[in-house]
């Protein structure tokens, strides 16, 4: 399975990731997922809107640093293993914790259980956002190529 | 080849079968269950409410036993285990022969000695899935339902009738709603939101007795104030006891639950008990982590079950989103930290620099983490000026090798 | 080069110039072309200008978690803030080219110095309303119109501003209280305005813009042609070689950047002297030429027919001139302005290429830098060629020579402004505004500009200019964008073709191209006077014309001023990407469909050729029905 890598040292906190998280979401229509394109995504983001979430986050260790966290999609993953709808569920081929949004009943099991705090709710209270590889992104998970320093990378374990 | 019996298809059963399949390939696993079909009991309100169809609170995929090569027996109650000719029996005679067996029949909604209340037709728990269509066909003969206990599962029936137009009273023994997850001001809270959705509370008042009619159904509770509250239905929500009838008449012990030892084998041999019939713990989660366990250490891992942390949850009742773990109510020799603004109420139990109790209304994303802080007694001595904004980043690891978090204290 | 293998592994961006692409994708040097790759990442929150560091609490980001800076800021305080920030230091580039040419006219008239055109010198003074008693006087009291202007405060409006706009577009202007006061005041007002904790009024601000875009305009644009047209000479419409082929490595070859064609003046025709020739000579060159890249470049080319001798051709856009240093031929770079890419500073070092810069606001860091000084412009002019004939001593045979002999064309149309092209229409707009009428030409597009590669080299404006004239709409270029456009012969007449049938058969009875080369960025205020005579004639003001705007590749600060003069005329202009706004929805919506209301101008983005040229073909038939044409 891949798994995005962090190298937390190289971090500038430029959060280049995170808007690039949300470029991607922003349109979940399958589609190649160029720079370029996501370029384009972030030109119409709305930045000032709640509902415009990033499925990850880049905390400030409080001394120059930066922690980015990110869905680590689990080996033994918390979420999928407490959810009570079947919206998560690890996939055993790909490794990836995979999310069916329309199963999911926003009960916050998940959110409850991740213990590293990776699962947010969503405005209208009705589902979480999670990390999904960029699944509808032929060219992979928009956060990874938006780093300038390279400090996250899709790695197989 | 093994032979693997599951009695209980919720989800310890189902978590158990999977993780089964996984170790066992080539076994035959067979699931036994009274409902027709799986479902969730955590999602019965979204049947009850009109929102999915019974299929659509199914936790696993439709063709999960096909898929998995899993005999399912629904629709059968089962009526016998028999520890030393190792079988089951179920339905009209029938029996499967094991070679490991799992307890997994959950737990059944208590009524409480009110006079009728045991007796009368309109009466119901909201357990199951034959529950809810129970409460589905009553619905249509009358609006006015009565609701004892504003716990979870009374709160959970309370806003799906809502939501189709009911007159919801509910009765309820403590001062305040849901008073396990709750403090005051968070019960405050969900009480407006409900009030506001056309719910009456009746706090710190029980049903004492009831007027019936001819066919002993219960038109009128009688409150231990006296006051009469006219009503079409009853749904019982103060409560659940472990199905433990089954154990016990097969010599399994089983007193006020079927006990487990760490490996969570009965007394009998072969046979393993998981969820709610062990008295463990009565959330969902702990529940697959019991099945998880139990089926490992029938398929032979070796698995020790750790207890589990039962004070945790989460609700999500109208938009309004709440996380409650710990002991809330435990408060004595300890700091209690409250963060309030007009969007959300935080409140932090610390005793001896761990936290031991936990609540956060509002915005509860990624608060996961204060789960296992609690849960495991983290030090958090140092943190207390940013108890409320403690993320994974105060605590951060990373494995090297598979790329995994871990927690550094 | 140590490592060239690694260079030429490197992608390069793409261009409209296939040639080119592969001559820059084969250099073994690092050229803008090889960066765009290593900064394919862009920062989100610059895209949409909602980043703030204007204060020691920042830098501050809006996110929806953080709607707004620790000031307070929200995004459309911010992003109008970086906007008119951005406006008003691009209006004192222009402010500071047309200051400076002011000053050169000046010093002609005082030391009685060559004026080339005294028809463009009564021309302005008639325009500006100045007298005076000789030829060299006019020239003295015409630069100081210009320059009291320039230098009166902020709070007193510019005196000249009605005698050069057009009259219903200065009568709106009032209605907004956007008439400039003076427009160094202005430039300097509007830094305080976006300075820490000062303005946070979006609105008040996007109407500051369109202040700095009048002045910026008026002045910096439109008069910098009309005084670079005395002492320079006026555009002749000619036929002239375009690209790298125009590099002749027989001569001492002189490569010049920058927006000052005055400061030039001197040395230009100095290179010609025999004593001087007779230096070049003597070190094996048969003489001097001059290679012309940027918009000095496309001026030197536009008034080309007095500058044969010293002159070969206009090389290229900004975003060639490390490839044309790269050909070796090159002994010295001149510099007096942008854009003079700090990326030629490598290729200079390695190709032992002389750096000499004439203004210190374009001071390269391994440049020398020999101030233009008119009174001792003899002594530094001799300095300054003693030197380059040294780096031709020193570098010649020293470094390898790569010469792209056949890049580019040799019959590109050159010379076209407001004065030449009436001039070949016979001395009136009526023919044009005829075959407008007749809708033998659909409207007019000046695409504009500069170039940028972040995107592609000049693609998007090559793409939109073929999809503009095949719908018989007529180009005019201007900037950055016309060196791209020449480089691929669209403004040579068998470009004809590619054009629609309407627009091909005037373009093929005329003998003209369908894209019509008005030189640099600063010609822009001549397209703006074609309109302005236009619209006169018809009696109409100028959002009537169909007539459209796009600076499709925008690239710097200046680009934003020049485009605040455009929404300031009522023109609609399309921009290939945001200018870093679209985190405001209140400056987006001004900009994009507001502005319609206030000036009749609006912003349109697109980064696609054949989606743009829809929606502005849309925008011209649009104004022709208006006009019941």
């Amino acid at each position: 399975m891949k798994r995005i890598f962090i190298d937390p040292a190289k971090c500038d906190g430029c959060k280049n990731c995170t808007i690039a998280c949300m470029a991607s979401h922003a349109d979940m229509t399958p589609r190649r997922g160029s720079l370029d394109e996501l370029r384009q995504a972030v030109y119409a983001l709305d930045l000032t809107d709640p509902a415009v979430q990033s499925r990850n986050r880049i905390l400030s260790d409080g001394q120059g640093g930066y922690k980015p966290i990110f869905c680590r999609h689990c080996d033994v993953p918390d979420c999928a293993g407490t959810c009570m709808s079947g919206a998560l569920e690890k996939n055993l081929e790909t490794g990836l914790v995979e999310y069916n949004e329309d199963k999911c009943a926003a009960c916050y099991m998940c959110v409850m259980n991740c213990r590293y705090g990776v699962p947010a709710i969503s405005p209208d209270r009705k589902r979480i956002i999670k990390c999904d590889f960029c699944a509808h992104l032929e060219e992979g998970p928009a956060c990874v190529r938006a780093c300038p320093k390279k400090a996250i990378e899709v790695r197989e374990v | 080849m093994e032979r693997f019996v599951i009695i209980g298809a919720g989800a310890a059963g189902i978590t158990a079968a999977k993780t089964l399949r996984a170790f066992r390939p080539q076994d035959v696993i067979t699931v036994l269950s009274t409902d027709e079909q799986v479902h969730s009991r955590c999602m019965l309100h979204k049947f009850l409410g009109h929102e999915r169809t019974a299929e659509g609170i199914n936790f696993v995929p439709a063709d999960f036993f096909e898929k998995n090569d899993i005999y399912h027996i629904s629709g059968q109650t089962v009526t016998g285990i028999d520890t030393a000719a190792k079988t089951v029996s179920y339905g009209e005679g029938y029996s499967v022969p094991y070679d490991k067996l799992l307890i997994a029949a959950g737990s059944a909604f208590f009524i409480p000695p009110i006079p009728h209340f045991r007796e009368a037709p309109n009466v119901f728990g909201f357990r199951d899935l034959s529950d809810a269509l129970k409460i589905d066909a009553a619905f249509a003969g009358g609006k006015r339902v009565f609701i004892v206990g504003s716990g979870l599962v009374g709160l959970d029936a309370a806003s799906a009738l809502c939501r189709r137009g009911a007159q919801v009273t509910i009765a309820e023994m403590a001062p305040r709603v849901m008073p396990l997850q709750t403090d005051g001001y968070a019960a405050s809270v969900y009480q407006k939101v409900f009030e506001d959705h056309g719910c009456r509370f009746l706090l710190g008042i029980g049903a004492s007795d009831a007027v019936v009619d001819g066919e002993g159904n219960i038109t009128e509770v009688i409150l231990s104030t006296g006051e009469h509250v006219p009503c079409d239905f009853i749904i019982m929500a103060a409560g659940v006891r472990p199905r433990i009838q089954l154990a016990q008449a097969a010599g399994i012990r089983a007193e006020r639950a079927i006990e487990v030892d760490d490996h969570l084998r009965t007394s009998a041999p072969d046979v393993y008990a998981a969820g709610d019939c062990t008295g463990l713990s009565g959330v969902w989660p702990d529940a697959m982590a019991q099945g998880k366990a139990a089926a490992e250490n029938m398929a032979g891992v070796g698995t020790v079950y750790e207890k589990p942390y039962p004070f945790k949850n989460t609700s999500n009742f109208f938009g309004v989103t709440m996380l409650s773990v710990g002991r809330l109510d435990q408060t004595e020799g300890a700091d209690v930290i409250v963060h309030r603004t007009p969007k959300e109420y935080k409140k932090a139990i610390v005793k001896d620099g761990k936290l031991t109790g936990y609540l956060s209304l509002g915005d509860i994303s990624n608060s996961g983490l204060y789960l296992h802080l609690i849960k495991n007694g983290v030090d958090v001595s140092g943190k207390l000026d940013r108890i409320f904004r403690l993320t994974f980043a105060d605590f951060y690891g990373i494995n090297e090798k598979n790329g995994e978090y871990v927690y550094t204290v | 080069m140590s490592n060239c293998t690694g260079c030429l592994s490197r992608n390069t961006c793409p261009s409209a110039d296939k040639p080119m692409e592969s001559y820059i994708r084969s250099l073994p040097l690092e050229t803008a072309h090889h960066r765009v790759e290593k900064q394919e990442t862009k920062c989100g929150f610059g895209l949409q200008g909602v980043c703030c560091r204007l204060c020691a609490n920042g830098p501050c980001r809006i996110t929806p978690d953080a709607p707004r800076g620790i000031c307070g800021a929200n995004a459309d305080t911010i992003v109008a803030r970086n906007f008119l920030r951005a406006v008003a230091a691009g209006s004192g580039c222009y402010i500071h080219v047309v200051e400076n040419t002011a000053r050169q006219l000046k010093n002609t008239g005082l030391h009685r110095d060559k004026i080339r055109s005294e028809k463009a010198l009564n021309h302005l003074a008639d325009l500006l309303g100045v007298t005076g008693e000789d030829k060299y006087d006019l020239c003295v009291k015409v630069a100081d119109a210009v320059l009291s202007d320039l230098y009166r405060p902020e709070y007193e409006g510019m005196e000249l501003v009605e005698k050069l706009a057009y009259a219903p577009r200065v009568k709106r202007w009032k209605e907004l209280g956007i008439l400039p006061g003076g427009a160094k005041g202005e430039v300097f007002n509007n830094i305080v305005k976006t300075s820490t904790n000062l303005s946070s009024d979006p609105v008040e601000m996007l109407l500051s813009c369109l202040r700095l875009g009048v002045s910026t305009g008026l002045y910096g644009l439109q008069l910098t042609n009309l005084l670079n047209d005395v002492v320079l000479g006026d555009p002749v419409i000619r036929s002239a070689p375009v690209g790298m082929n125009v590099i002749d490595p027989g001569y001492i070859n002189i490569l010049i950047t920058g927006h000052q064609h005055s400061l030039f003046t001197y040395i230009q025709d100095r290179l010609l002297d025999e004593d001087v020739v007779a230096k070049a000579k003597a070190a094996g060159a048969k003489g001097f030429k001059l290679v012309g890249c940027t918009c000095v470049g496309q001026d030197l080319q536009l008034r080309g027919a007095h500058y044969t001798e010293i002159f070969d051709g206009h090389a290229g856009n900004n975003y060639i001139s490390e490839a044309v240093l790269s050909c070796g031929a090159i002994d010295a770079v001149l510099s007096e302005f942008n854009c003079t890419l700090p990326g030629i500073e490598t290729v200079c070092e390695e190709l032992k290429i002389k750096q000499i810069c004439l203004d210190v606001v374009a001071k390269k860091a391994n440049a020398e830098y020999i101030p233009f000084n008119y009174e001792t412009r003899e002594a530094d002019g001799d300095r300054i060629i003693d030197e380059i004939i040294a780096a031709y001593t020193a570098r010649r045979g020293a470094v390898p020579m790569n010469l792209f002999t056949d890049h580019g064309n040799k019959n590109t149309l050159t010379g076209v402004s407001e004065g030449s092209l009436k001039d070949f229409l016979g001395g009136s707009w009526k023919p044009l505004i005829d075959l407008i009428a007749a809708g033998k030409i659909k409207g007019l597009a000046g695409v504009v500009g500069c170039s940028s590669v972040a995107y592609g080299h000049d693609t998007l404006t090559a793409a939109l200019t073929k999809e503009l004239i095949a719908r018989d709409i007529l180009v005019l270029t201007a900037g950055c964008s016309s060196g791209g456009l020449e480089n691929i012969g669209l403004m040579t007449p068998e470009a004809a073709d590619l054009a629609g049938p309407n627009l091909r058969a005037v373009c093929k009875e005329l003998g003209i191209p369908p894209v019509l080369n008005f030189g640099p960025c600063l010609a822009i205020g001549r397209l703006e006077i074609v309109a302005t005579e236009i619209a006169a004639e018809l009696g109409v003001d100028l959002p009537q014309l169909p007539l459209v705007l796009s600076a499709a590749q925008w690239l710097e600060e200046q680009a934003l001023a020049d485009g605040a003069f455009a929404l300031a005329l009522g023109l609609p202009l399309h921009l290939g990407v945001p200018p870093f706004i679209t985190g405001s929805k209140l400056v987006t919506k001004v900009l994009t469909e507001d502005m319609l209301s206030l000036t009749g101008g609006r912003v349109i983005i697109d980064g696609d050729g054949k989606s743009a040229a829809d929606k502005l073909e849309a925008i011209i038939e649009e104004k022709r029905r208006a006009l019941n044409i």
